[in-house]
């Protein structure tokens, strides 16, 4: 055999890793358990018991608040029966003697019947009886619910501390954003969620608000019977928490409802096929629970009244402005939520608004009552005055029956006549208040605007924002209403319901299934009258009303800077929001479709900002408190002061915005934000240096919320217009439609780009400016034109991306259902028909301004 | 629900349920088992051989491989058969689900008893037809086999993706993770439930948890 002799040769060395004796096996390291928080099973309650803690502000608060709640609970109804059962009000009263033998002084233990004919007088009652063991049983309930609370926190409370590396004594100063960007990155390392290797935040507030979700979209599309036309009455709308609560157990998590668990929808039900049936079955359902409301009906009342007694306090907590005559109704909440806002969102929003809407509400004294209030005042005044003056020269005055009490009593008629007579110095303008109230809400029907003034508006608006009195009656009227609405509304509307889940019922990879609606996509859900024209393919029935989806998609994605959204709606986002700051920066722009209205010759942000002393703005600067936010969050409080004034509120406004926007965009730091804008960058940046560690969350934060007001001001004032040019379209484009057709193609690109109707204005905007708005235009004249210039250029762009979709949907408009309502192609035809009578116009005029951009666009 | 759910459909005869079944549910646990651990001083631990068996099935004209372990195919089999006789004795449409469950065990604290959390369900659905004669059998006989190799093909597919698993655990932990009391293989903790076709509704027990849950729930 001949030796080959080749260049592969055995290893030596590959054989004797191994330890002898063991040479097959190979050696693994167990990665154990490291943490318990992998793969947890229900993330719903999870994640809202992390919320509910973080809300709870920790371990500690939550736990010394809720025994309080329980000894609070044990201490009133004890009481109540002590005061009613052993106490002999006649010794109190003076009306029978007590016979000591030491001195003639009572002392209260006289006032106390004995032990055994006190327990005597309870047992004989049969009503106290009955309280008690209602009071019992919701006690023990109570108990229970906190033993199991505290056992489910104490295990959260160490996800906080082991996980997220937060120690309970810093969680009250932290933001939900911060915890929320935390559970995000605590998922990369231990697979909380395990269908997915990364949460999104919009994963997370799924699951908080997977059922709100569904409440808010089913207000929103008014399938909820709570409106009603009483004879009386007029419109009304009554819902209440016990109906709430029904609605929840039917739909939700009640016996037989219609989710199987707390993720997902039951299989039947997302099938058509027999829905007929299951609209059955849901109603038969609705009528038994109905039945048993309708039963339980006296222990559900005092179960109410201890319930509103302990939630009240819990409200008043909560909530700083309850403790006024008003409060946001429950309907209210709803109709102005956003889809995924959680609710320390809603009630910070909300109580920013509060004070301008009580004002709001307090323009509309009756000058009726205000008269007979006057005089009451004045009889019950004088004979106040006398008392008065009378015990102060003789204080024996106060002894005579009767003269402390009749003194009280006055005094509570005084402060209850004063409260309807106005301010002497309060101005009227219900106008502007609604328009700083809109701010803050972001949600109001369409035909309030400009109607501020009328009752009727008034009436509606006081739907939402009910005297609290109203509030508590209808709490307690609830438990005989109830049973009525849905015995004989919700019933009728079972198939209603039926078709709602099914339609709207998506199912989400990691979330499982969710309302449609709160997926915020402008294609499925938008509503073309709210600047999603062209790029929603959404039927009526689709379409979420009061451009919900819109406003609600602004929101998330000024909440959530970081949340990356879709393609499509990330374009809808950066379009929209590069207009509105366009708009804020005060260049001139194009994006403003007016030139239809004329009683509003600038748009709304131009008036807000470089607003020339228009009460609005200095409302703003002072009600609303957006100016001082931004202020306060940045510089110290001579700038606060300094805001005030028009001029630098505009300039505050803007640093703030473009401040925002761009931490918000980048993520970079403040400074470094700031060098980019200019002139206004210099007082802010100045301010914010120091605070930039600590603060750059809750800073953000702010400004989002101002972000976010401006957003919504500014879609409405947009929306308005849109619908004002809807109405006087019709005559328009009769006239011109026929020789229109020729020249479609270029003449539909350039209706997108709305500077074709505002050509008029660029007309009249420099002369309608007076000089104080002037000038903030030309001091910051070099960032102003860099803006402009940017701006152009990002903008042709953004512009060609939307004009690509209108087109599509001028060319498909005819085929799409929408049409029933919003008479369709009338956007598009009028676009082709408005640059015709404008044309002449612009090209001169705005030549110099901005030429590059509007002969690239026509 | 945090946990993954794959479906599988199956369109087989009555005498054909037993054998489609086990060969489904050998096929997910053949990849779901290991070898036993052996753990060693240093919290390292090495990992037993698992043999494995060629099934060649009597009605269908298909083979299958499973673990070598008898103890996990007679544990199998009982569950199997009590699936087929209450299929049989059910006289409905003859349809049924069997799901098998993998889960891992949390221990909890005092009042509460140790946690079951599922990560991966498998539901097997089975429509059982009625054959009219010979000819049609042997054509079934050849199209569930095929079919049954799709199947297969499938569950190896869904078991390949990068997805989670429960991380190996030490040795205290083990019994939170793996199946220990089999001698020869060491699957992960799994349970196997069936359900003759679809009962509406949940049961009333789990109505009434809810339930409570949700009343003590903040």
């Amino acid at each position: 055999m001949a030796h080959f002799d080749t260049e592969y040769q055995r290893l030596e060395a590959s054989y004797s890793d191994s330890p002898p004796g063991e040479e097959n096996l190979l050696m693994h390291v167990p990665e154990g358990a490291k943490s318990q928080w992998h793969h947890i099973e229900n993330l719903d309650l999870f994640f809202q018991r992390v919320y509910n803690l973080h809300q709870k502000n920790g371990f500690t608060c939550m736990l010394l608040g809720e025994i309080f709640e329980l000894v609070q609970l044990l201490f009133v109804v004890g009481f109540t029966v002590f005061l009613a059962n052993c106490v002999d009000y006649d010794i109190l009263f003076a009306n029978k003697f007590v016979n000591h033998t030491d001195s003639s002084k009572v002392t209260l233990p006289d006032a106390f019947l004995p032990v055994n004919v006190c327990s005597a007088r309870i047992q004989g009652n049969a009503f106290v009886i009955f309280v008690l063991m209602i009071s019992g049983v919701f006690w023990l309930h109570r108990l229970i619910k906190f033993i199991y609370n505290v056992c489910c926190y104490w295990e959260i409370r160490s996800f906080y501390i082991n996980a997220l590396k937060m120690t309970m004594s810093e969680l009250p100063y932290a933001t939900w954003q911060e915890v929320q960007a935390r559970i995000v990155e605590i998922q990369k390392e231990h697979q909380i969620c395990i269908h997915k290797k990364e949460l999104t935040e919009l994963d997370i507030y799924h699951r908080i608000l997977r059922f709100k979700n569904y409440m808010v979209a089913m207000v929103n599309k008014s399938l909820l019977p709570v409106r009603f036309r009483l004879p009386v009455l007029g419109e009304s709308v009554f819902y209440t928490r016990g109906l709430k609560y029904n609605f929840e157990l039917i739909f939700f998590w009640g016996p037989g409802s219609l989710f199987e668990n707390e993720w997902s929808l039951k299989p039947e039900y997302k099938r058509g096929g027999n829905r007929l049936e299951l609209a059955d079955r849901l109603a038969s359902r609705i009528l038994w629970i109905g039945i048993a409301n309708l039963l339980l009906c006296p222990v559900i009342l005092v179960w109410q009244i201890l319930y509103a007694f302990f939630s009240y306090t819990e409200v008043i907590k909560r909530e700083p402005g309850s403790l006024g005559a008003r409060c946001w109704s429950l309907y209210g909440r709803c109709y102005l939520r956003h889809f995924n806002e959680l609710d320390h969102e809603l009630m910070s929003r909300l109580s920013k608004g509060y004070k301008a809407a009580s004002k709001y509400m307090n323009c509309f004294l009756s000058p009726l009552l205000t008269v007979v209030a006057k005089n009451v005042a004045f009889f019950a005044g004088s004979l106040l005055a006398v008392l008065i003056a009378l015990t102060i020269y003789d204080e024996d005055v106060l002894a005579v029956e009767h003269v402390l009490s009749s003194i009280t009593l006055l005094g509570v008629c005084i402060t209850v006549c004063r409260s309807f007579i106005p301010d002497k110095h309060m101005v009227f303008c219900p106008e502007q208040l609604l328009r700083v109230i809109l701010a803050h809400i972001h949600y109001m029907p369409d035909h309030w605007q400009g109607n501020a003034h009328r009752y009727e508006t008034r009436d509606q608006f006081s739907q939402l924002f009910q005297y609290k009195a109203v509030f508590i009656l209808e709490e307690l009227l609830s438990p005989v209403v109830t049973p009525i609405i849905l015995i004989f509304c919700l019933r009728r509307k079972s198939l209603e319901i039926i078709d709602f889940f099914r339609n709207f019922t998506v199912e989400v990879v990691g979330v499982g299934d969710t309302c449609s609606f709160a997926q915020m996509d402008i294609r499925q859900h938008g509503h073309p009258a709210w600047m999603s024209e062209g790029k929603t393919e959404a039927s009526i029935y689709q379409q979420a009303e009061d451009g919900k989806t819109e406003l609600s998609l602004m929101h998330f994605a000024i909440t959530n800077p970081q949340w990356q959204p879709p393609q499509e709606t990330t374009h809808f986002i950066s379009q929209l929001k590069e207009r509105v700051h366009r708009e804020a920066t005060g260049v001139p722009t194009d994006t403003h479709p007016l030139s239809l209205s004329e009683s509003e010759p600038r748009s709304l942000i131009a008036n807000l900002l470089a607003g020339p002393s228009t009460l609005a703005s200095v409302h703003f600067g002072r009600d609303s408190s957006l100016t001082n936010h931004a202020a306060a969050g940045i510089s110290d409080g001579a700038s606060a002061l300094r805001s005030l004034s028009p001029i630098s509120s505009s300039l505050h406004l803007r640093g703030s915005l473009s401040a925002a926007h761009r931490t918000a965009g980048h993520t970079s730091t403040m400074s470094k934000a700031m060098a980019g804008s200019g002139t206004d960058a210099r007082t802010v940046s100045s301010g914010s240096s120091a605070w930039e560690g600590q603060l750059t969350s809750l800073v953000l934060s702010e400004y989002a919320s101002t972000e976010m007001s401006i957003h919504a001001l500014y879609m409405h004032e947009l929306h308005k217009q849109q619908s004002r040019g809807e109405l006087s379209r019709h005559t328009w484009h009769r006239q011109e439609s026929d020789e229109s057709s020729d020249s479609v193609p270029d003449e539909v690109r350039s209706q997108p780009n709305p500077h074709s109707r505002n050509f008029p204005r660029s007309h009249t905007f420099p002369a309608a400016v007076p000089s104080p708005s002037a000038i903030p235009t030309s001091a910051s004249a070099t960032s102003t034109t860099t803006m402009g210039q940017e701006g152009a250029s990002s903008h042709n762009s953004s512009e060609r991306r939307y004009s690509g979709p209108t087109t599509d949907s001028f060319g498909a408009g005819g085929k799409v259902v929408r049409s029933a309502r919003v008479p369709m192609g009338g956007w598009a035809e009028e676009g082709q028909t408005a640059p015709r009578h404008h044309e002449p116009l612009p090209e001169e005029s705005l030549e110099d301004e901005m030429p590059p951009h509007i002969h690239k666009i026509t | 629900m945090n946990c993954r759910s794959e479906v599988l459909e199956v369109t087989v005869e009555a005498r054909q349920v037993e054998e489609a079944m086990l060969a489904l549910l050998h096929t997910i646990l053949l990849h779901r088992s290991t070898g036993k651990f052996h753990y060693k001083k240093e919290g390292t631990y090495s990992i037993g051989t698992v043999g494995t068996l060629d099934i060649d099935c009597d009605f269908i004209d298909f083979t299958f491989v499973r673990v070598s372990s008898e103890e996990l195919d007679r544990v199998i089999r009982k569950a199997v058969s009590e699936f087929k006789d209450a299929l049989n004795n059910s006289g409905s449409d003859g349809m049924g689900q069997i799901s098998l469950e993998f889960y891992q065990k949390k221990k909890s604290r005092w009042p509460f008893s140790d946690e079951c959390i599922p990560w991966e369900v498998w539901s097997i659905k089975v429509n059982v037809v009625n054959l009219a004669n010979e000819q049609e059998r042997q054509i079934c006989r050849e199209k569930v086999g095929e079919k049954l190799g799709e199947k297969v093909i499938n569950v190896v597919e869904v078991i390949n993706r990068h997805e989670y698993l429960p991380k190996m655990p030490t040795q205290s932990e083990v019994d939170n993770v793996f199946d220990t009391s089999l001698k020869d293989v060491q699957p992960y903790l799994y349970k196997i439930t069936y359900q003759i076709t679809d009962s509406l509704g949940t049961s009333v027990s789990t109505t009434m948890r809810r339930l409570i849950k949700d009343t003590l729930a903040l």
